[in-house]
Parts: C-alpha cells; sequence; structure tokens
C-alpha cells in the first residue's frame, strides 16, 4: 500500500500540495511562537549572566531588586554616600554603581532612535563591566558618553560627535567619546544604551538626586567576610547577595515573564491548527471525492476496503510529515521576520536570529502529522466504503449531509444550546452551563452547518440575482456540495466567531471600567515622574498660564521587608484641596499637616466605589441579589478608624508609629497619595525626597491649552509624564483596547488558514468542473463572466462564514456580557462589527483570486475531451 | 470545393487551405492537412472518418473553438483569425449552436433554463413562439422542470439540441452527439436535426463515425488523415459504406 500512496503522491502532487498548504500555516505558526520565545528566553537568560559574569556580591534593596521591571516610585537606601562607604570596605577590589532611566539619543532631525533607550552610569571596572569598547574611550567627564553601536549607527554618531540627549533632568549636549558593545549584541537594553561618567550618570538619571539600584562589587578573596562588613556599614534596608542569587532571581523573574508569553503564543497556534484541521478535512474530503473512480477501480481490480484506506491514511502521514517539516521551516522564517517587524515599531524582543530545539521540532512534526492523521482520517475511511460499480458513476452533485436525521439533529440541538445559554443568562439555569452550551452550540453549528449552507445559499441567490445569470449560477454552486461548503465556512466561523466574541464583550468590559474609573478623578492634570520632577519644573508647573492651582507631592514608597508596598507623601494642604479631587470622609486634616497625624485611604467606600453596582452581586460572590448594596462587606481584614495607630517602617529601618487623624474618600488621587502625612512627618520618615506628583487644576476654559503647554514644558524630560486627571480611565481603556486588538490580531492568523481553505475548495472544485467550464465558454460565456462567477461563489462563501461567525459571535458576547452582571452593558459598536464582517468577506474575495484565474484559463475545448 | 450552383450559395462556414498541426519536432501531427470545405446554408453535412482523421479539429476550428495552423475560416463573413477572444466568444454566443457528446447541461439548472442559457447570457428575450415550438419538436414540454440529472441521457441530449436552435444560430455543430446514445435515442435526435434542418431552416454540421447517424444528412464527406478524401450527396447507410470501403482501399 505505500507503492500506492506513493505513486499517488506523485500523480496528483497539486492536489496535494493543497492539503499541505493549511498544515504549513498552522505548523509555522506553531512552530514561530515556540522559536521566538526559546530566543527571547535564552537571550534574556544568557544577557543575564553576561551582565553578571564579573560580578561577585551586589549591594541592593531589601526585599526586592529594585532594576528589575518597573521599580514604580520606590526610592533606593542606596544614596550618594553609599558608593563611598562599599568602596571603602576592606576587601572590596571594585564597586561600581547600577542605576538605569530613560534617556533618549534624537537624531539630527528631532526624533528619538528609539523610546527605550536606556541611560547607564559607564562602569571603570574593566571585569564587572559587562560592555566592551568597540572605538574611542570611557567618559571620564561629565558631557562625555558612550553610545551603543546600533544606536550610534542609526543616529550617524561616532566618536567625537555631539548629541543632544533627552534625560530625566531636560535636554543635554553631550559629546560621544566612546562606541561600545555588549558581548556580540549591540547594547544590554533592548533599546540601545548611552552610558554616563558615573557622578553625572547620579544626577541625570535620578532627575537631580543620587539614587542607585545597585552597587556591584568584585571582591579580592570574594565570600562572607566582606558580605557582612558591607552589611554593618550599609543602612539596614539594604541588602547584599551574591552574583548568582541576582543573577538566578532575575532569571527566574525573566522566566515567568517568558512563560506567561509562551503558552498565550502557543495557545493561538493551536486555535490556528484546529482550524487547520478543517481546511485539511476538507480539502482531503474533496481530493477523495474526485478521485472516487479511480478508488473504485482499485476496489473492482480486488483492493479490500481496508487497502484503501490503508493507503489513504499512508497519504495523509506522508503529506503531514513532509508539510509539518517545511511548516518549521517556514515557522523559522516567520519568527525572524516577526522580529524584524517588531523592531520597526520601535517594540525589539531581545534575542535576534532563530533558536531551534529538538523540542520544537518533535512537537511540530507531531502535531502536524497527529492533525492531519485526525483530519483524513473520515474521508479515507468513506473512501474505503466505495464501491466497485462507482467507477462508472458521475458525479456533479453531493446532497449528502442535508438528510433529515441531520435536520432533526442540527435543529435540536441548536435549539437546545440556544435555550441552555438564554437560561444561564437570565440566571434561572446555574452559570457553569455557559461553557457546556457554548460547546454544544458548536457541535451544533457542526452537524448542522451543511443545512445552513443549503439554506443560505438559497436565501442569498435572491441579492445575488443583482448580478444577473452569473450570481445566479454562483449561488447554485455554493448549494451543490452543501456539506462541502459548510466545512469550508465553519473555518472562518470559527475565526469570525472569537474575533466578534472578544471585541464585543472586551469593548463592553472596557466601557463599564472606564466609566466606573473615571467617577473617581478629581484634578485636571497630573504631572508625574518616577524618578522626581527637578524642583523648578515644579515651580514652573505652577507659573504656567491658565493654572490656578498646583500641589506638587512628595512621595516615597515604603517596602516593609517581603510586605506590600507602602505609599507615604506629603504636600501643600491648602493647594492639594484646590487642585485634587481628595476629600476628607472622616477626621480632620488639621493633625496630619501641623502635627504627626497621618490620613488614609476609607477602603471600605475604595471597594465599594470600585466594584459599583455589581458589589452584592456575583463579583463579589454573595450571589444573593436581595443583600442591600449598601451593606457594609466584609473585607476579611481589620476596617481602620481614625485614633487608631499605625506602624510605619522609615526608610532607615526604623519603626515609625502614627496616629489616623482623617480617612480619605476613594478617589483616585487619594490613591496616588496612599498614607498622607505632614512635612515634619515625611521628613522623618522619609528623609528628603523629589516631587512625583503634581495635580494641576485650570481654568476651566483653558484646559485643553493649559495640558499642551504642561506638554511642552516637559518635553525634554523624558521621565515626566503630563496626563489628564482621568487618565488611569484612560490608561485602562488603552490597556484594554491594546489586550483586544492583540488578540485580535493572533486570531487573524486562524482567518489565514480559512482563506486557504476557502481557496483549497475553490480550485478543486474549478478542477472537478472543468468540463462544464469549457462548456460555458463554447456557448460564448466571456472569460470576465467566468471569472464573475467563481469569484462570487467565493465572496458568498466568505459571507456564509461571516454571516454564522459574526452572528454567533455577536449572540455569545450578548449572553456573556449579559451574564456578567446589571453593571455592565453591551453596547455594540456596530462600526467595528462591521469592519470584522468586511474582513470575512473579503477573504473570501481575496480567496477568489487564484481560483478565478484558473477558471478564465480553462480552455474551451476541454468541454470535448472526455475524462 | 464542390459544388454546381457557385452563383447563388450561400456559406454558413467555410474552411480554406486549413492545416492544423499539434506538437513540435518528432511527435508533430499533421490533424488537417489542406482541407478547403464549405457548409452551405440550410443544409445538413455529415463529416465522417477513421478515428484520428482530423474530424474534431476540423470541426472545432470551423466553430471557433480552436485555430488553425494556417489557412482561413469563416462563419457567414466573418475571418475567424481576424478576431480577438472577445470577439470570437460574442460570435460563438450570436451565431453558433453547439451539441457535444457529453456535459452538455449545466447540473444546476432545470432544463428549460439550460435551453434559454445562451440567451441569457447575451441579455436576450428568447422568443415564446419559437421557444415553444422548438421545445415542442424534441418533445421536451413536460419536462422543463426537470434537473438534467433526472433526465435520461438520450433526453438530456435533446435539451442540447434544443437550446442549440433556440438562439437561431448561423450554423449548429455537434461532435459525435449520439456517441453515447442507444440506438433508439439516437434515431430520435438526429431526426430532430433533420427536422430542424428541412423544416425550420437550420445548418448543421455533425461529425460522427457511424454510417447510420450519416445517413440523415444531407452530404457526407469523408476525412482521412487531415484530408478530404470522398464526398457523398444524399447519402444511404449503404451508399456511405460502399464509399468508406472505397475511401479506406
Ligand atoms: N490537443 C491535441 N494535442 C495533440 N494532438 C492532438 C490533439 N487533439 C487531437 N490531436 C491529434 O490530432 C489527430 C486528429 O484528432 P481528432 O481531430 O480528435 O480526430 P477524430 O475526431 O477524427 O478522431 C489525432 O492524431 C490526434 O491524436
Ligand atoms: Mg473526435
Amino acid at each position: 500500500m505505500l507503492r500506492l500512496a506513493l505513486s499517488n503522491l506523485r500523480a496528483n502532487w497539486t492536489r496535494f500540495l493543497a492539503t499541505a498548504a493549511a498544515v504549513v500555516v498552522g505548523v509555522a505558526f506553531l512552530a514561530a511562537g515556540l522559536m521566538l520565545t526559546d530566543a527571547v528566553r535564552v537571550s534574556l537568560l544568557g544577557s543575564v549572566e553576561q551582565q553578571y559574569a564579573g560580578v561577585d556580591l551586589a549591594v541592593t534593596t531589601a526585599g526586592e531588586f529594585a532594576n528589575l521591571g518597573d521599580a514604580g516610585e520606590s526610592v533606593s537606601p542606596l544614596g550618594a554616600d553609599s558608593l563611598a562607604l562599599v568602596r571603602a570596605v576592606p576587601g572590596v577590589v571594585a564597586a561600581a554603581p547600577v542605576t538605569t532611566a530613560e534617556v533618549r539619543v534624537l537624531k539630527p532631525d528631532g526624533e528619538a532612535v528609539s523610546l527605550r533607550t536606556q541611560g547607564r552610569p559607564w562602569i571603570v571596572d574593566d571585569e564587572l563591566n559587562p560592555l566592551t569598547l568597540d572605538s574611542g574611550r570611557a567618559p571620564t567627564a561629565g558631557g562625555e558618553v558612550v553610545v551603543d553601536r546600533a544606536t550610534a549607527d542609526r543616529a550617524g554618531l561616532r566618536t567625537g560627535s555631539t548629541v543632544v540627549l533627552e534625560t530625566p533632568l531636560g535636554e543635554r549636549t553631550a559629546k560621544v567619546v566612546g562606541i561600545s558593545s555588549f558581548g556580540r549584541s549591540a547594547a544590554v537594553d533592548p533599546g540601545g544604551t548611552v552610558s554616563f561618567f558615573e557622578n553625572e550618570a547620579a544626577l541625570v538619571l535620578g532627575g537631580g538626586r543620587v539614587s542607585w539600584s545597585q552597587i556591584l562589587v568584585r571582591t579580592a578573596g570574594g565570600g562572607a567576610p566582606v558580605t557582612q562588613s558591607l552589611q554593618q556599614v550599609l543602612p539596614p534596608l539594604a541588602q547584599v547577595v551574591t552574583a548568582e542569587d541576582v543573577v538566578e532571581r532575575e532569571q527566574r523573574v525573566l522566566n515567568t515573564f517568558v512563560d506567561v508569553l509562551r503558552p498565550v503564543l502557543t495557545g493561538f497556534a493551536f486555535l490556528s491548527l484546529f482550524v487547520c484541521a478543517f481546511v485539511i478535512f476538507n480539502t482531503f474530503s474533496v481530493v477523495v471525492t474526485q478521485r472516487f473512480r479511480e478508488l473504485a477501480l482499485v476496489r473492482a481490480v480486488g483492493g479490500t476496503p481496508a487497502q484503501v484506506r490503508r493507503s489513504l491514511m499512508v497519504e495523509g502521514v506522508l503529506v503531514g510529515l513532509v508539510a509539518s517539516a517545511v511548516g518549521l521551516v517556514a515557522g523559522a522564517a516567520l519568527s525572524v521576520g516577526l522580529q524584524a517587524l517588531l523592531s520597526r515599531f520601535d517594540v525589539p524582543l531581545p534575542g535576534a536570529g532563530v533558536k531551534v530545539t529538538t523540542g520544537t521540532v518533535v512537537m511540530g512534526l507531531v502535531v502536524g502529522t497527529l492533525v492531519t492523521v485526525a483530519s483524513v482520517a473520515v474521508p479515507a475511511f468513506r473512501a474505503g466504503r466505495t464501491k466497485p460499480v462507482e467507477a462508472m458513476r458521475s458525479s456533479a452533485f453531493d446532497r449528502s449531509g442535508t438528510s433529515k436525521v441531520r435536520l432533526v439533529l442540527g435543529g435540536a440541538a441548536l435549539a437546545a444550546a440556544v435555550g441552555v445559554l438564554l437560561g444561564a443568562k437570565a440566571g434561572a439555569l446555574p452559570k457553569a452551563l455557559l461553557g457546556g452550551g457554548t460547546l454544544f452550540m458548536f457541535t451544533a453549528l457542526v452537524v448542522g452547518g451543511p443545512l445552513l449552507a443549503r439554506v443560505f445559499s438559497k436565501l442569498l441567490s435572491f441579492p445575488m440575482r443583482a448580478f444577473g445569470l452569473t450570481g445566479r449560477l454562483a449561488a447554485d454552486n455554493c448549494a451543490r456540495n452543501p456539506k462541502r461548503t459548510a466545512t469550508t465556512a465553519n473555518a472562518l466561523v470559527i475565526g469570525l466567531f472569537l474575533v466578534t466574541l472578544v471585541t464585543v464583550s472586551g469593548t463592553a468590559v472596557k466601557s463599564w471600567a472606564v466609566s466606573r474609573l473615571n467617577t473617581l478623578s478629581g484634578s485636571d492634570y497630573i504631572v508625574s515622574s518616577r524618578s522626581g520632577i527637578p524642583d523648578d519644573v515644579v515651580a514652573k508647573i505652577g507659573t504656567t498660564k491658565g493654572v490656578e492651582g498646583s500641589a506638587g507631592v512628595r512621595s516615597v514608597v515604603l517596602r516593609p521587608d517581603g510586605g506590600s508596598p507602602f505609599i507615604v507623601s506629603t504636600t501643600d494642604f491648602e493647594q492639594l484641596a484646590r487642585t485634587s479631587g481628595v476629600k476628607v470622609a472622616t477626621g480632620s486634616l488639621d493633625t496630619v499637616a501641623n502635627g504627626d497625624g497621618v490620613a488614609i485611604i476609607d477602603q471600605q467606600e475604595l471597594l465599594k466605589n470600585l466594584l459599583g453596582d455589581a458589589t452584592g452581586q456575583d463579583l463579589a460572590g454573595t450571589g444573593d441579589p436581595s443583600a442591600d448594596p449598601g451593606a457594609t462587606i466584609d473585607l476579611g481584614g481589620t476596617t481602620t478608624k481614625v485614633g487608631d495607630q499605625v506602624e510605619v517602617p522609615a526608610l532607615d529601618g526604623s519603626p515609625v508609629v502614627l496616629t489616623v487623624a482623617a480617612t480619605l474618600k476613594a478617589k483616585l488621587d487619594a490613591l496616588t497619595l496612599g498614607n498622607l502625612v505632614g512635612p515634619s512627618t515625611f521628613a522623618r520618615v522619609a528623609g528628603e525626597q523629589p516631587v512625583r506628583f503634581v495635580f494641576v487644576r485650570t481654568d476651566p476654559s483653558q484646559t485643553e491649552q493649559v495640558g499642551l503647554r504642561l506638554e511642552q514644558l516637559t518635553r525634554s524630560y523624558t521621565t515626566i509624564d503630563v496626563q489628564p486627571g482621568n487618565f488611569v480611565g484612560q490608561f485602562v481603556g488603552q490597556a484594554l483596547d491594546f489586550l483586544i486588538n492583540a488578540v485580535n490580531a493572533l486570531l487573524a492568523m486562524s482567518l489565514l488558514v480559512a482563506l486557504i481553505g476557502i481557496v483549497n475548495t475553490m480550485t478543486l472544485s474549478i478542477i472537478e468542473r472543468r468540463q462544464e467550464l469549457g462548456m460555458v465558454r463554447a456557448l460564448g460565456m466571456t472569460r470576465g463572466q467566468v471569472g464573475t462567477m467563481v469569484a462570487l461563489e467565493s465572496v458568498l462563501l466568505g459571507t456564509l462564514g461571516t454571516l454564522v461567525g459574526v452572528g454567533t459571535g455577536l449572540f455569545l458576547g450578548w449572553v456573556l456580557v449579559g451574564s456578567l452582571g446589571q453593571g455592565i452593558s453591551l453596547n455594540v459598536d456596530w462600526g467595528r462589527i462591521g469592519l470584522i464582517a468586511l474582513a470575512g468577506v473579503a477573504v473570501g474575495a481575496l480567496a477568489s483570486l487564484l481560483p478565478t484565474r484558473r477558471a478564465t484559463r480553462v480552455r474551451v475545448l476541454e468541454a470535448m475531451q472526455p475524462t | 470545393m464542390t459544388t454546381t450552383e457557385a452563383a447563388q450559395v450561400e456559406w454558413a462556414a467555410q474552411v480554406h487551405d486549413a492545416t492544423k498541426r499539434y506538437g513540435k519536432g518528432d511527435s508533430t501531427v499533421m490533424a488537417l492537412n489542406g482541407v478547403t470545405v464549405g457548409f452551405q446554408k440550410g443544409r445538413f453535412t455529415a463529416i465522417m472518418g477513421p478515428s484520428g482523421s482530423g474530424k474534431s479539429t476540423l470541426m472545432q476550428c470551423a466553430a471557433g473553438l480552436d485555430q488553425l495552423t494556417s489557412g482561413r475560416a469563416f462563419i457567414g463573413s466573418a475571418e475567424l483569425g481576424r478576431l480577438s477572444e472577445k470577439q470570437l466568444t460574442l460570435l460563438r454566443r450570436e451565431k453558433v449552436g453547439f451539441v457535444f457528446q457529453q456535459f452538455n447541461l449545466l447540473p444546476t439548472l432545470t432544463a428549460g433554463e439550460n435551453i434559454a442559457f445562451p440567451l441569457r447570457l447575451a441579455k436576450r428575450r428568447p422568443d415564446k413562439a419559437w421557444m415553444d415550438q422548438v421545445v415542442q419538436t424534441v418533445g421536451l414540454a413536460d419536462r422543463l422542470d426537470h434537473k438534467p440529472s433526472e433526465l435520461s441521457g438520450g433526453q438530456q441530449q435533446r435539451v442540447a439540441v434544443a437550446r442549440a436552435l433556440v438562439e437561431r444560430p448561423e450554423i449548429i455543430f455537434a461532435d459525435e452527439p449520439t456517441g453515447n446514445l442507444d440506438t433508439h435515442s439516437s434515431g430520435e435526435i438526429l431526426s430532430f436535426m433533420q427536422t430542424a434542418v428541412r423544416d425550420l431552416g437550420q445548418t448543421v454540421v455533425m461529425v460522427t463515425h457511424d454510417p447510420g447517424a450519416a445517413s440523415y444528412a444531407d452530404r457526407v464527406l469523408f476525412l482521412t488523415d487531415g484530408r478530404l478524401t470522398g464526398e457523398v450527396m444524399a447519402p444511404t447507410v449503404d451508399s456511405v459504406l460502399a464509399a468508406m470501403r472505397q475511401t479506406v482501399a
């Protein structure tokens, strides 16, 4: 049978190409996802090791490695004097400070090379420094910088060039004295690195205040004694760890990042493979149908059903293996292409090139082949039942799939599914049934698909008549083989269904969340910076035209060892009242402003505000709709009241006890403030800190202009953000929008597979109908008319898939959103749904290009050539 | 050209010094080798010859389905070699009817729709009276709403003949129209074509290798190895057989 299978493959290779295309695409997506995450992981982990190669010990902040991820406004206890302290410890051979901050390298045209370039202090000690100089020398004075070679290339810089930089301390001009690289790559930071002279870095990167995130140490003999002496001279919140610990902990964090990325990417790849299964199944079914006579001949000359079946399965395995292998190669190319694409959009992924692991290869081959074999099994089984007499039959129609049994089964399943879903939405049935109902609905769509296909083609044949005879024939052709039409359309249905569902329910959740959050905002603008806003900028904000009031807030995030972050802040209390939405709920701010009182957020109200109408409903988990919405919710913790004592860990590690003097209403501004204290208390707890927020109240008639003025004022300070008061709502809205779009972009893969499916089905049925096409050409149908007919048929297929997919998506979106709670309402953005539908129809139109070409090339004489 | 009434003869289609070569080099086949022939209006002409003698090629080139290697072909006064692909298509639609051996009908259309198909392609209204007459003649009045799959082979060929007739073409070409039919159905189809020529004034050219079928024609042409090798006027089965024996010899 292997021989028969091989000779079949050779004889019909164009048809198998169609099957293989789907497998290739599916495996390519899977492989690209795996290779990409592997490449990222390997390069991230490798770069961490490289970064700490010459380091023996690292001084960091306790509880957290401050240079990792988003350190927020957390303040490192490693201030100006810490470096000198470390260097003075016996046994320390060299010590180098580390801190990073955004720095923008401006090209001559004033545009930034990247928004992700990081500034770092240049490390003088060669062994501690992971960077190497390609040319030039190290910076030895302020105003001198070393730039990584990629950034230098992109900005056209050489040693000796002058460069304009935007820094946390505003715009600065510097001289490039050297070009650096990091191992085999250009820079440690994906967006590029600018290295400053140590003293200058301290000020510029900290926005005017010295604060190191880490101090790297090289010791003479390494080891414990140095660790101990270091720990003794440093503040208690500073922690001394070995380089191995740092590497291990950083790698663990990076691994978590990759571990999140990987299942997401592979999840979508598996989805597209699932869609592939439909396409493969369909393509193979068509191929088998076309070879019915040949198979019947095999049966007629004595082949057993099992032999026919086995021969087809062997074909499936061979096609699956070869196509999966091709898919792996395509996946490698895809992952390189994706990296290139992402870095063009200034989102460079760490690590370049292809990382091929045995796991990926095995996974791709096994999954691709399995999917192929599974999809081939049904057509192969059916082919085994071919009767020898069928060698003599010609098949123009295949009405199978529209039987009464199917009608009843499909209809009943669909009705039951809709019933269950509606019941669950209304609350009559448990919500757990939503998942089951959805699956059920899908099964119903697959079983009842051929029927839907027939009904739709019939219905659509009326509007199609507008296209005259060709439109009519196109609609007829769709109804000709309903099962094939349905399976082809189903590939599209799955993709469009998910896109619609994600869009509809995502948008509903988004607008609910945004409107909730917007009720919490107070001030007109909030100017903020993680590293602090220079005092002169704070002063300029206050005097900006149109600003009626501004309150600069000094704050610090304290992290009691291992505990959750704890924000302490202080400000001008009079200005605060005028510029922000901060309102006192209980108590008074008097003792806060002038004494040692602290104002905290009313947590009860906070939760009530955030959860809004949904509280008392299912989000709070009580499930009791009769509960009074105003009733107190037990948060599980203790509630702090006015008069209570709270203990605050000071920056030097000693605990400071404060008395709660007021609780604040849970507005967003209050959340930003955290625990509000008076200036003297603040100095005791946090020492000297920069202003990190400025609440701004504007002349109502100039709000927009003030925004532009503030932008202008802070333009050259890379870390300063100007955000409208409702920025959290905006941010959450944008974040959710991004999420919806990202998910949809990934789902678009499945649309691509569906496209291949339509191309396949159409092309194969053109081959099947070439005599018919030759005949109509002989009778006087022009090439153009034949082309229109085929294109319309393909568009119809697309429309069918679109109607069912988008329709189901809308329905399920409505059910799911409705079952979330009364607070969330479904406001469908019909413009977007229209776009999605258009995309579906476009898939059909796009898919018609190839088959149409093929159809218009059918020679007239084919009509006369008997098969 | 073999004709006695040269002066007032009207030609529905003609080929002059036609050659058709397939393939290149060693495998070259001269399917037509200097054929000159005219098909007179209002006549039923049969083309006979052994398999591979070039019958289908002659018909296809004369009907504008294929191009000659050299020589000229006309339908009415239009020289086919001078027409573009699109003009040829429109010419076939307007002036030529076809009946093939198989794959004649669109399976999704009913018999009636198949008959009206070329007219609808041309966006012409069928002439109701003429349509009725044609449908009566081929005896399909009660079958018009059936799909081809619900018709017998003979009935399907009758639909094809009706379709060719209904557009009132200059000429109808039929390549072995009875090749797949039993004797009874063949007889029916052939008589319809005969009626169409004698009573309705149509012009038919039919390729066949069956002397019985050829005997329905007004004139039989013989083709051997791409050349015209004989002609029988007002043929009978016997005269055709006799002529065949002669040309083979
Ligand atoms: N498309 C083609 N390519 C190559 N040779 C062809 C082609 N069509 C016909 N022939 C050759 O031309 C000759 C005449 O063919 P045809 O006109 O079909 O003969 P007939 O219809 O009389 O049986 C034959 O030798 C045949 O093999
Ligand atoms: Mg022939």
